[in-house]
């Protein structure tokens, strides 16, 4: 069985698995929902450093910073753009202004008033600056026309489904203004506490343990949320979690939870379901990153051969028991706007690897090539044995490697703030629109010391700098495509870092928890919409 | 001498249970040095399926991990990490605690009085969180985790040698020596520190049992060097699949057992040896 025709059978189920979740929200509005009940959910990884974190962080605080802070808008599974805290987003003609319409009667959990004003100051003095780096570089000013309208004025046009992106994407969170205004916004001690207008108000967070949300009572959707307490609590390690789910200590946990091999000894039962929806605008990847500023890996031959040094087929059948597959090219293959395979492909090849590098000036001498150190981020459990395999296969090369699997915190400050590695092993999650989320790892403005998961490679390259550039004021959707696919080609081609394996990650929930996973990226959701069938 | 020797032999071999532990340790000690031959290639390569059983295919007598890796090769060539480490840590901790311990007895006074209150302070840490910052702060690599080991075990060391001076310092034959005008160095180390020694080389075995314990400990925790082999490590990686292929953990646990249990037999035998009065208490 060929690789096309594996990739061809996945493709058409996932094809038929988006239909089926389609059909989902209205065989839910055929059961009542019921109001009350505690939920205890976690995902696959560690606790977070700060409940809510300005610059971004990772999806830890992603996780628990979403269930207090909202976005103006949100993205269904049938990537369609919904309202939360706006009614209306519309552009100009000219693409250079968007005008919001926003939510009446919203306010703030500690009962002030949400209104333009605090818009105005996320745009300039959170956004711009500080989570959305440069996809907000165009924005040249917000006003608030009226108590409930804003108007984003840009230098130059942007594109419709870009902005809106971005505002219902990662970087897009509105918090209050009465809370912000003149602090520093990233090391504020609110953000261990966030204050919000969403459905779930922090009660407390005790650190190693859990964050204990309650139901926020002055919703501004009434009857929402259903459930009365919500508890995100982190597990050390898969197994623990498995066994937490047996016991009926845990509810739901998004993004791979639980070892690949239990799954299907849990799901058996019929009381515990695996569930892979809900993840198709957080798409996660392994990948590998090459250090520019060492000399060995600044060449791009160097690059290409490790890539092809990798059997990333063996990674995703064994450390991935199959949820996974061979990345191709930067962008995730469930992105069904901008995926392309006309993409350069590393297929495993370990002679040709080493011929690359002989010529390459790296031949054999004294029983090695040159020595290497390899990172492989220590957050998720698959990346200790990825590692370990990465070695492997570059040891076969004649190359000697150096491997270090540190905890969370050292492995974000070695590879984002202090540079410190050769290769590296990373996850990061990229939406469907592709800036920043995807290109901020390859563009030169990406590179942000001490910003984790942005360009921690120091890679650099006007020709593909000008291709993002052109992609942010592209208006034109087909354009836009055609960009992103030149984009792709030519990041590919370049190898600075590249998504080794594509991740088919898993929700695993409890059978009487209703009404999870119908969005595009269920772990960044507010939850209001669950609820207990008990 | 040789009848010394003699007679330590006998009372080491009256006890039966140290006899069991001596020869298990040699066993492990020469599976150790015999790793390199019975597997010739790096004990970390994938070389099989995943999650083959032990018993099950001749080649892998312990069965592969849940990457493929010969699970009998890493057990192997983890003994010699494991062994290397309790020796150096257990050489480190009692070279510091027979130091302090002495100096400490010898002098009194002020210098007694800081050296102790500093021991104190070493044993108010938690040992394991000792051990994790220390190698957190250093870096995952083989020799700190020795080093770390050594600095968190040689309190107690310390404070038996302490003890020991403590008794013998005053005794008529140092007595004689000083009045002699021995200087202090030679009197510690020549005088009293063979008749202290005893005791000393019974709790400095121990500790090498504590120090195969800790090892294990930091690579469960994924905090050991990831470029050797150690069979707290392979419990660690193992533990997402306790449920599914317990023998991943099952049997480096059992290695470690045998031998932390192996390694303190020795040492009861070894306080019988060189303790014989205690011995029918």
């Amino acid at each position: 069985m060929s690789r096309f025709s594996r990739r061809d059978f996945l493709i058409t189920t996932a094809g038929a698995a988006l239909a089926s979740s389609m059909a989902e929200p209205a065989l839910a509005g055929l059961e009542t929902p019921k109001r009350g009940g505690t939920l205890i959910g976690t995902w696959g990884g560690f606790e977070p450093q700060s409940l809510f974190v300005p610059p971004g962080g990772g999806s830890s605080p992603y996780f628990t910073s979403t269930k207090v802070l909202e976005r103006l808008i949100r993205l269904t599974v049938d990537l369609k753009f919904e309202p939360v805290l706006a009614v209306d987003i519309k552009p100009s003609a000219d693409f250079k202004s968007y005008t919001i319409k926003l939510r009446e009667g919203v306010t703030w959990h500690d009962g002030n008033p949400f209104t333009a004003e605090d818009v105005v100051f996320n745009a300039m003095q959170y956004w711009k600056p500080i989570s959305a780096g440069v996809s907000l570089d165009a924005l040249e000013s917000a006003e608030a026309t009226d108590p409930l309208t804003v108007v984003l004025k840009f230098k130059a046009p942007v594109p419709e489904f870009f902005l809106k992106s971005v505002l219902a994407g990662k970087s897009g969170l509105v918090i209050p203004k009465h809370i912000y205004a003149g602090s520093n916004i990233i090391t504020n001690p609110i953000n261990n506490a966030p204050i919000g207008t969403g459905p779930f108000k922090v009660k407390e967070w005790v650190r190693g343990s859990h964050v204990e949300y309650l139901r926020n009572e002055k919703y501004w959707n009434p009857g929402l949320p259903y459930l009365d307490r919500l508890v995100i609590r982190w597990w050390r390690d898969p197994a623990s979690r498995a066994a937490a789910f047996e016991a009926g200590q845990l509810d739901i946990g998004t993004f791979n939870p639980i070892p690949m091999p239990d799954i299907a000894r849990l799901a058996s039962g019929g009381k515990i379901i695996a569930e892979t929806k809900g993840y198709a605008n957080s798409a996660w990847v392994t990948t590998i990153e090459f250090n520019q500023r060492r000399d060995i890996f600044n060449k791009r031959e160097v690059r290409q051969a490790l890539m092809q040094a990798i059997d990333r087929q063996f990674i995703a059948d064994t450390v991935f028991f199959g949820r996974a597959r061979p990345s191709l090219g930067a962008v995730h293959s469930s992105n069904t706007i901008f995926f392309t395979n006309d993409v350069q492909d590393y297929p495993f090849d370990v002679k040709k690897a080493g011929k690359m590098l002989d010529a390459a000036g790296f031949p054999v001498k004294g029983g090695s090539r040159f020595k290497l150190s390899l990172v492989s981020a220590g957050w998720f459990e698959e990346n200790i044995k990825i590692g370990q395999y990465v070695k492997q296969a570059f040891e076969d090369l004649d190359i000697t490697v150096d491997l270090a699997v540190p905890d969370r915190a050292t492995s974000l400050k070695r590879i984002y703030s202090d540079y410190d590695y050769d290769v590296a092993i990373s996850n990061n999650s990229g939406g469907i629109e592709l800036i920043p989320s995807t290109t901020q790892y390859y563009t030169t403005d990406g590179i942000v010391k001490g910003a984790a998961f942005r360009n921690a490679t120091g890679y650099s390259n006007p020709k593909l700098d000008e291709i993002v550039a052109k992609m942010t004021v592209e208006t034109d959707e087909p354009k836009r495509i055609v960009l992103a696919k030149d984009f792709d080609r030519l990041a590919t081609i370049e190898a600075p870092l590249l998504p080794m394996v594509d991740l088919e990650p898993v929700t695993i929930v409890r059978s009487d928890v209703r009404n999870h996973s119908a969005t595009a990226d269920f772990m960044g959701e507010s939850w209001a919409e669950l609820w207990l069938d008990r | 001498m040789l009848r010394l020797g003699i007679d330590f032999v006998r009372r080491f071999a009256r006890n039966r249970a140290a006899l069991i532990g001596l020869l298990l340790v040699i066993v492990v000690i020469g599976v150790a040095l015999a790793a390199p031959w019975l597997f010739p290639r790096n004990p970390l390569r994938i070389v099989g399926r995943p999650e083959i059983w032990p018993f099950v295919n001749s080649r892998y007598p312990l069965g592969t991990d849940s990457l493929g890796r010969d699970i009998a090769a890493m057990i192997a060539y983890g003994a010699r990490t494991t062994l290397l480490i309790g020796l150096c840590a257990s050489v480190t901790a009692t070279l510091i605690g027979i130091t302090v311990g002495a100096t400490a007895a010898y002098f009194g006074g002020w210098v007694d009085e800081m050296l102790m209150r500093f021991t104190e302070l070493f044993q108010t840490v938690p040992n394991l969180i000792f051990v994790l910052t220390i190698v957190s702060i250093l870096g995952q690599k083989i020799e700190y985790v020795t080093i770390a080991v050594g600095i968190v075990t040689w309190t107690p060391i310390a404070r038996l040698t302490r003890a020991e001076f403590m008794a013998l310092r005053d005794r008529e034959f140092v007595q004689a020596c000083r009045a002699m005008g021995m200087g202090n160095l030679r009197i510690m180390l020549g005088e009293i520190l063979p008749n202290a020694l005893p005791p000393v080389i019974v709790l400095s075995s121990l500790v090498i049992a504590g120090a195969v314990l800790f090892e294990s400990a930091v690579s469960f925790l994924g905090l050991g060097d990831p470029n050797v082999s150690s069979w707290g490590r392979l419990i660690g990686d193992g533990r997402t699949l306790i449920r599914t292929s317990w023998y991943i953990c099952a049997v480096p646990g059992l290695a470690i057992m045998v031998t932390v249990l192996a390694l303190n037999l020795v040492g009861d035998g070894l306080n019988d040896a060189l303790n014989p009065k205690l011995r029918d208490r």
